[in-house]
């Protein structure tokens, strides 16, 4: 090359390389622009200047660093570096709702949030520090931020017995017992229900062939025109425990022959008296009657009925046994009159009590069932159905153990399948990645996922063997929230240690007490030491609150002077030696021992001093506003117009000190008496008597509030 | 190398720098129901949903324990107890009567009750029930579920607000 040309390519070269040094160094100039920019960056100035806005600034910017903050918690698997940007979660100051996200104070929560990190519970990625990487799931990083509706599923994570705080949490693990999800999915923690679905050994002997078909096909026998009933005006709607099936016609007929063929244990046959019969069959006013002491006997404390009124069917009672609008139309006559009799016999686990019966209220409250509820039009929807053939026999046969049928029902001599369901003990900490999602048109996480299945089982698996359940938005966010909950082992010791384990509630009924205990199943309402239903007053300490002749007279008559209870203890018709049976072991078992007899004696009370409780009662302290003596007062507590008759002075004293300490969750206001009003308002109390029998203005506690809260 | 492949290769230097100074696209609006703890239907008006944040929503918890009793129309053990009572409760969402009481004000008379502020003795106190966080968290709901809604009180000018 001639060195003219040399120079001319030189002075291109020398523009080029000018040229592209000016676009390096102007490169090289986006870097520390681009770092400048960085988000989190951006969030630390932005807290600078919102807290040069605030009166409080330097308080607000006392431990500020420019740069990312973290806390690290080897131990629990946590590097949080939320606090980056989330700078005010520990100012009080930004703790109400107009300060701007992500300066906001954390709520206070029980727990140190500096202590525990934030993915604890948030979930999210903890060393993100762009917001979509902390808060949304990314290729690399899957699990998104958990929304704040089921962040108590968090809580169950690490607390596994319920907390006050967290209902929804609670009512979504109670739904699953109540479903009896275990009985086919591994659910660590929930327990199988007291009452799972019927044994069915004999159910051949109960319904018809016909009726199982409808009850197979649509498991709801209630319904208005919109295919809805309210439950005692409430939001919660009450589903059978049912779930329905998706089976074709073909495996309808054969699980209805196979089941209506079951009659291995039948009940013997109970002949109601002659004379009964021929004096009340002809009798106009038998079912009406029947009506009466079914409602007498407060049937609907565990059962409920449609009642429709100004176009609006609602069902009236309670949810512990099955509603039975239209039972009549259900059930073989002569199975209920066994079955009222002696329910234990035919389901060993029911929670039924076994009443004492007379002929006649026996004769009337069936007749009453079998001609008034009733619903003529019941099974017309049922297709004639042929007998059974052999091979139908056993398709039903084999379809009741592949549906998971056996896993809620038993039959005897037929053994449910192992595992039948998923495993969801982990399913909680599941990224989207592990889910099948299949051609279902939903976000891609976990949410969305467990709420697709849980409504509709197919929507993600055209496979699934899972029934279909009928769910409000509120049980199905709770189901969701329990299910979330589920996150399997620990992946720490750390974590292991910080498990809170659920207290087993333990009450052994021993003697002669728990021949009664369970006949009349007690503990279906009544909580004793911790054990039992919760419809009903606890009954820990009964043996201190209540005297023994008032026990005896309530348990053979259960009066409640509580107007606004619609669930109320039944009439069992118990026996004197049955009563007396409870009240002993009540009155000797069932103490506390901070309230002690011998401390009070009624004796030393003093006109003066029932004079001065009276002035107090009605005056100071106004208990009128909430209990009821005579005719006037309020009805958040019991009626006390039998008081003296009822409580022993020893539990009033000790209950006005501190009703708490006796019974947690009563409403009655720990107030701050002094000894001498104490005294004064129990001699009060102690004059108080409703008359030698107590009749229907008898006081009493014993009686259920729907709410447990409205113990007394 | 031709001029124009350098304008090519400054472009892409340049876009390939400025390609991390995007902002990646805002997060999706929140459902308010989705971050919200818990949720109470409007009382004068059920098809509206009341968001409650975590201290609200153990506000709603206290209360419904408490008291509905007598400061709502309804219990959940049916009628409620306020037509009993003399001088009549006010409804929790009152706001027409309660929106003027301070929060300092409402935590006195829940805790020293009625007859230490001069009202109704019928007021019990709940001062050794409840801890001062949770009668300040029944504020909390009290205001949230106001009709006319609660308006909180000015906040104290800063010095550097003014600007």
């Amino acid at each position: 090359m001639p060195a003219e040309e040399m120079g001319k390519l030189t002075s291109r070269m020398r523009l080029i390389f000018a040229v592209s040094s000016v676009i390096f160094l102007l490169v090289l100039a986006i870097s520390p622009f681009k770092d400048y920019r960085r988000e989190w960056k951006q969030y630390k100035r932005a807290y600078v200047r919102f807290a040069q806005s605030r009166p409080d600034t330097k308080r607000l910017t006392a431990d500020y660093s420019p740069n990312i903050d973290q806390i690290w918690l080897p131990g629990m698997n946590v590097t949080d570096r939320c606090t980056t940007c989330h700078q005010g979660i520990t100012q009080l100051s930004l703790a109400d709702a107009s300060v701007p996200q992500p300066f906001r104070a954390h709520p206070p929560i029980p727990h140190n949030v500096r202590d525990w990190g934030c993915t604890v519970c948030h979930r999210g990625q903890g060393p993100a520090t762009e917001v979509a990487e902390a808060h949304e799931s990314t290729l690399a990083w899957e699990q998104p931020v958990l929304p704040t509706h089921f962040i108590q599923a968090s809580c169950g994570s690490c607390h596994l017995s319920d907390l006050p705080q967290t209902p929804q949490l609670s009512r979504g693990k109670q739904l699953l017992a109540r479903l009896n999800c275990q009985g086919c999915h591994k659910l660590p923690g929930i327990e199988t229900p007291v009452m799972r679905g019927p044994d069915l050994s004999s159910i051949g002997t109960k319904v018809s062939r016909e009726w199982i078909y409808k009850w197979l096909k649509e498991p709801r026998t209630v319904t208005d025109k919109d295919g809805n009933v309210t439950v005692n005006g409430y939001e919660t709607v009450d589903e059978p425990r049912m779930p329905k099936f998706r089976l074709t016609e073909a495996e309808l007929v054969g699980l209805t022959a196979y089941l209506s063929a079951q009659k291995a244990m039948p009940l013997p046959a109970y002949k109601i008296s002659a004379a009964v019969v021929a004096s009340w069959s002809k009798n106009p006013e038998l079912a009406s009657q029947g009506e009466l002491r079914f409602r007498q006997m407060f049937c609907s404390t565990c059962h409920s009925l449609a009642v429709t009124r100004a176009g609006e069917t609602k069902l009236i009672g309670g949810d512990i046994g099955p509603e039975l609008t239209k039972v009549g139309s259900k059930v073989n006559p002569d199975w209920l009159i066994a079955w009222l009799r002696d329910p234990e016999s035919y389901l060993p686990h029911t929670r039924m009590p076994r009443y004492g019966w007379s002929d006649e209220d026996l004769y009337k409250v069936t007749q009453y069932i079998t001609t008034k509820l009733v619903d003529s039009d019941l099974l017309s929807s049922v297709p004639k159905l042929d007998p059974p053939t052999d091979e139908q026999m056993q398709l039903g046969k084999r379809l009741f153990l592949e549906k998971g049928c056996a896993s809620c029902h038993a039959i005897a001599g037929l053994n449910p399948q192992k595992d039948f369901g998923p495993d969801l003990s982990a399913l909680g900490g599941k990224n989207a990645s592990e889910l099948e999602f299949g051609a279902a048109k939903i976000p891609h996480n976990l949410v969305s996922y467990i709420q697709a299945k849980l409504q509709d089982p197919v929507s993600v698996n055209p496979a699934a063997r899972m029934p279909q359940y009928n769910w409000n938005q509120a049980d199905l966010d709770a189901v969701t929230t329990a299910l979330l909950s589920m996150k399997g082992p620990p992946a720490t010791s750390a974590l292991q240690n910080l498990v809170v384990p659920r207290k087993e509630a333990v009450f052994h009924a021993t003697g002669s007490f728990a021949a009664v205990y369970e006949r009349y199943k007690c503990y279906t309402c009544h909580k004793f030491n911790g054990y039992g239903g919760d419809l009903a007053p606890e009954l820990t300490y009964e043996g201190s609150r209540a005297q023994r002749q008032w026990l005896i007279e309530f348990l053979k008559s259960p009066q409640t002077l509580r107007p606004t209870l619609v669930l109320r203890m039944p009439q069992f018709n118990m026996s004197d030696k049955d009563a007396s049976t409870l009240a002993d072991y009540i009155s000797m078992v069932l103490q506390n021992p901070a309230v002690n007899p011998a401390t009070t004696d009624a004796k030393q009370f003093t006109p003066a001093m029932a004079a001065l409780g009276k002035q107090l009662y009605e005056v100071k302290y106004q208990c009128q506003a909430c209990h009821t003596i005579g005719s006037s007062g309020g009805y958040v507590g019991p009626n006390l117009n039998n008081a003296g008759s009822w409580l022993t002075p020893a539990w009033i004293e000790a209950w006005l000190k501190n009703p708490q300490a006796l019974v947690p969750d009563t409403v009655e206001p720990h107030r701050n008496f002094t000894d001498q009003e104490i005294n004064g308002l129990t001699a009060y109390l102690m004059t108080l008597h409703a008359g030698s029998k107590p009749q229907k203005t008898a006081g009493n506690s014993g009686t259920a509030a729907v709410s447990e809260g409205a113990g007394q | 190398m031709k001029p124009r492949m350098c304008i090519v290769a400054l472009f892409f230097l340049v876009s390939v720098g400025t390609a991390g100074c995007h902002k990646n696209a805002d997060v999706a609006k929140a459902d308010p129901l989705l971050a919200a703890y818990d949720s109470e239907p409007d009382w004068t008006d059920p098809q509206k949903i009341v968001p409650l944040s975590y201290q609200e929503a153990q506000g709603k918890r206290v209360f419904y324990q408490q008291c509905v009793w007598c400061h709502a129309d309804a219990t959940p053990a049916g009628p409620s107890n306020r037509s009993n009572l003399t001088p009549v409760p006010p409804l929790l969402n009152d706001g027409a009567t309660l929106n003027g009481e301070t929060d300092e004000y409402m935590q006195n008379i829940i805790t020293l009750g009625g007859s230490a502020l001069g009202k109704s003795a019928m007021m019990p106190p709940y001062g050794r029930m409840l801890t001062a966080e949770e009668i300040r968290s029944v504020i909390a709901f009290t205001r949230a579920i106001a009709q006319p809604p609660y308006q909180p009180p000015g906040r104290p000018g800063s010095q550097y607000s003014a600007k």
